[in-house]
């Protein structure tokens, strides 16, 4: 069971959207030098297809993205999520932040608009670093991939 | 008389032996001064009238000695006694001036240093800012003493004092008490355009072309400036500039501006030609002002998408017959407002203060695509600016807070377009975290309590309103008389500050919930009701949440000197709390909303503080979300990086130069409606500048 501690509205994350966040915990990556530690623990509320109505019917007609911040203790429970909402609300995109060096084969990629993967490997840098081994893709109307992490670094 | 030991309290408030010696001198000496002899037993009976107490002031002894001299008949003696006291009060008072004087030369700066109005408004502090300081304490009492007398004749002796007292206790404020004239307007130009300057006592006729127009709109700007205590919007000004342009390059003009325009070894196109305008326009305006104790003038523009600008100018005429050109105004309000944002790199710009006036239909999409998207443009590309909402054109922006409602959008043929005649005679403002907490800790309703606040402020406003007609009636305000403003279309305001205060005093959380929003409604609502009562075919009152950029820190300061319920150093001017991280910026937009903003008539920018710039897309995005909210009036505010060394301004919010990479930069950033430099801003502004939460707009996943 996936469990989430918090949201945020960001526009960082994903480029020209307006991003519902969802900070998942019991993250199993561990990296070091992570900005939340506090997502490792299995905290927070239950994160089902109940949570996100809740939270469409919130935020849903201002933000124009929900992104999965985390969830790689269970992808295909993430996967499923984003099927959901795809289907129920169609008009919104759904982005994933996983910290896998790369999307486990069990996902289907086009449940996905906005993938990140890899993890924060602190010499590397994040995101904004044009260093980064971070990268995030954007799917295309073809269902092709493109790899848009460049826009991080176009502001620095 | 007994003599005891007394202590006596002097005028500075510290205590002193009483000596008797010191009386008898005195009056010795108002004997003497008049040729009277001053025996012995003629002291002492004069004496045996004082009736000193411990603790007694030097005044009061003073008139006791006044009355006793009377008493005893010696009339001349007592005159000369009065005279003399008079002529040591002006000396102090001059000393007190002086004081100040060598004060105000070693502040900070002038924001600071000034005692009655901070305005951060005045860069610099030199022999004319303190010009201009000085005679503001006699400024709040001839304008309390004109204003009580009113009261008295209209409503009795009783409320003039009830004003007083709630004015020196800190339950109301009146704003700029420092000057004699009315507050600011939004002016039709019409009058101008027929008559030049001469019937508001300049000597330019009438603009005849494009340059005559440019060089006039800056003195015409001036003048009318000069007769306000605040801004001064000229919402018509591009749509002029556009008409003389079209009058001497023809009214395809914009679409060939590459074109050479100037027969001088320059040989400037027409876009160089009219962007020189641009900056002789911008940059003079932008000058400190010798009639305005060295501010600049607080000029105000306003741009319009298609379907607003029909709307308010759908019937309006030229003198010459002619209508105004939409499609030659689009492109030039572009022009400006993209000339604006890249010049604002080059200098620190404060005004014009721009508006952005969109309509929206049902859905909340803007009205104009094109126009809506080039809003979101021109937030993505950096340039600063407020936007004004609306699904129908029902109000302007007179200054840089205050948006008026258009009641009459008809044109006539001597004043033009009705709807730009706008704004507000005077503001008088409620501090609500005094008023609130005062009543609940006096056992009684609020709300109540309020009421009867609210009913004087409207009395106060009424006896205004009066004094300002008298001086219209002397012709003291030509700005009425010639058409520029339209005295039956002024408000008159009651501004509001420490909502948010009071409110966690009640112990309500400041986020979007259903008490919070009660409790607003409440407040806004009870002074609406009373608006609506007041309002008559003559006056008209409306609502405002003040900036408050020296009042929030005074009120703050006074009312912790009291012993209520302060939680910061500064009241807000928004309907959240201004340091809270936990609000998202949907959030914030949504305590801005319709259901929040509904009673303010006057308006309230919500002021979008965020530390990076955001893109087309999410600024489109965030436009909808203000429209799907309700919330009518906003800006987004992106400190801008101005470098102390270099001299280098950067769009962004930075550490460090871009350029030489010194750490020794400032801020711009819009603490109040209009963008300065944060170090220009008084010594409490800046602190609150400095604990502002600029939302990251972001996890900490992409920084870290």
């Amino acid at each position: 069971m996936l469990k989430y501690v918090n949201t945020d509205v960001v526009f960082q994350e994903i480029p020209d959207e307006v991003t519902l966040a969802i900070n998942i915990s019991g993250c199993p990556c561990r990296c070091p030098g992570c900005h939340s530690p506090y997502l490792w623990t299995n905290i927070g509320l239950p994160l089902d297809t109940g949570a996100i109505d809740y939270l469409v019917i919130k935020e849903g007609g201002n933000i124009t993205c929900i992104a999965f911040m985390g969830g790689d203790g269970d992808p295909k429970a993430v996967n499923m999520l984003a099927q959901y909402i795809h289907e129920e609300y169609p008009q919104l995109k759904v982005a994933w932040y996983t910290g896998r060096i790369r999307v486990p084969a069990i996902i289907n990629r086009q449940d996905f608009d906005y993938i990140k993967v890899g993890p924060y490997i602190r010499h590397l840098g994040p995101l904004k670093s044009p260093t980064t081994n971070q990268r995030l893709y954007r799917r295309n109307d073809d269902g092709t991939f493109d790899d848009i992490t460049y826009r991080f670094w176009r502001r620095t | 008389m007994e003599i005891k030991n007394f202590t006596i309290t002097k005028r500075d408030g510290s205590k002193d032996q009483f000596s008797l010696d010191k009386i008898m001198n005195a009056i010795v000496k108002a004997f003497e001064s008049v040729d009277q002899p001053a025996e012995l037993a003629t002291i002492s009976r004069v004496l045996t009238h004082l009736d000193i107490k411990d603790d007694i002031t030097v005044e009061d002894i003073q008139n006791q000695v006044e009355e006793a001299l009377m008493k005893e008949g010696f009339y001349k003696v007592a005159k000369s006694f009065m005279l003399y006291r008079q002529q040591h009060t002006e000396d102090r008072e001059t000393l007190e001036k002086m004081m100040f004087l060598s004060e105000y030369m070693e502040s900070v700066n002038a924001a600071t240093g000034s005692k009655y109005d901070a305005n951060a408004n005045v860069e610099h502090k030199n022999i004319a800012t303190l010009i201009g300081e000085l005679p503001k304490s006699n400024f709040i009492r001839l304008n309390r003493r004109l204003l009580t007398e009113r009261i008295k004749k209209m409503y009795g002796k009783q409320l003039a004092d009830e004003y007083i007292d709630k004015l020196t206790h800190h339950f109301i404020y009146k704003n700029d008490e420092t000057s004699l004239a009315n507050y600011c307007a939004s002016i039709t130009m019409y009058p101008w355009l027929i008559g030049g300057t001469t019937s508001i006592g300049g000597n330019s006729t009438a603009p005849t072309n494009l340059k005559s127009f440019c060089g006039g709109f800056v003195n015409m700007v001036f003048m009318v400036s000069s007769m306000l205590s605040g801004a001064c919007a000229t919402p018509e000004f591009l749509m002029y500039m556009n008409y003389f342009i079209g009058k001497e390059y023809g009214l395809d003009y914009w679409k060939h501006p590459e074109q050479q325009a100037d027969l001088s070894l320059k040989k400037r196109t027409l876009d160089k030609v009219i962007t020189d305008y641009f900056e002789q326009i911008v940059y003079t305006l932008n000058q400190p002002t010798g009639a305005r104790n060295y501010q600049a003038v607080f000029w105000n523009i306003a741009y319009y998408d298609r379907y607003y600008f029909e709307s308010i100018f759908g019937d309006f005429y030229f003198p010459d017959g002619s209508k105004p050109d939409w499609d030659g105004l689009s492109w030039l309000q572009k022009r400006f407002m993209k000339w604006f944002n890249h010049e604002r790199t080059k200098t620190m710009l404060t005004f014009p203060v721009e508006t952005m006036a969109l309509l929206t239909d049902a859905d909340g999409n803007c009205k104009d695509p094109e126009w809506g998207e080039f809003t979101a443009e021109m937030y993505a590309e950096g340039h600063s600016f407020f936007t004004y909402m609306s699904n129908n054109a029902d109000s302007l922006s007179s200054c840089c807070r205050l948006r008026n409602e258009i009641t009459d959008n008809g044109f006539s043929y001597t004043l033009g377009a009705g709807g730009v005649s706008t704004g507000s005679k005077s503001v008088l403002t409620i501090n609500l975290n005094r008023c609130i907490q005062y009543a609940v800790n006096h056992q009684q309703d609020y709300l109540e309590y309020l009421g009867t606040v609210i009913d004087l402020c409207h009395k106060v406003q009424m006896a205004y309103n009066e004094n300002l007609k008298e001086l219209q009636a002397h012709g003291m305000l030509p700005l009425f008389d010639a058409g520029y403003i339209n005295i039956g279309r002024q408000y008159l305001t009651i501004g509001i500050n420490g909502l948010v205060e009071a409110a966690e005093f009640m112990g309500l959380k400041i986020t979007p919930n259903d008490d919070y929003l009660h409790f607003v409604q409440g407040i806004l609502g009870l002074i609406e009701k009373y608006n609506k009562q007041y309002r008559s075919k003559d006056v008209m009152f409306n609502c405002e949440m003040i900036p408050a950029e020296n009042v929030g820190v005074k009120h703050a300061k006074w009312d912790r000197e009291d012993g209520y319920f302060v939680p910061r150093d500064c009241y807000n001017s928004y309907f959240y709390v201004v340091e809270d991280d936990s609000l998202s910026i949907i959030d914030k937009f949504k305590l801005h909303g319709a259901p929040y903003i509904e009673h303010l008539t006057g308006g309230s920018a919500l002021h979008m503080n965020l530390d990076e710039h955001l893109s087309k897309q999410q600024y489109l995005q965030l436009l909808k979300v203000a429209a799907k909210e309700g919330c009518n009036y906003f800006t987004f505010n992106i400190p801008n990086t101005i470098c102390n060394e270099c001299g280098t301004i950067d769009k962004r919010y930075l550490k460090e130069c871009p350029h030489c990479h010194s750490k020794n930069v400032d801020y711009m950033t819009r603490i109040i409606g209009y963008l300065k430099r944060v170090s220009n801003f008084s010594q409490p502004r800046q602190e609150e500048a400095a604990r502002r939460f600029y939302a990251h707009g972001g996890t900490s996943k992409v920084t870290r």
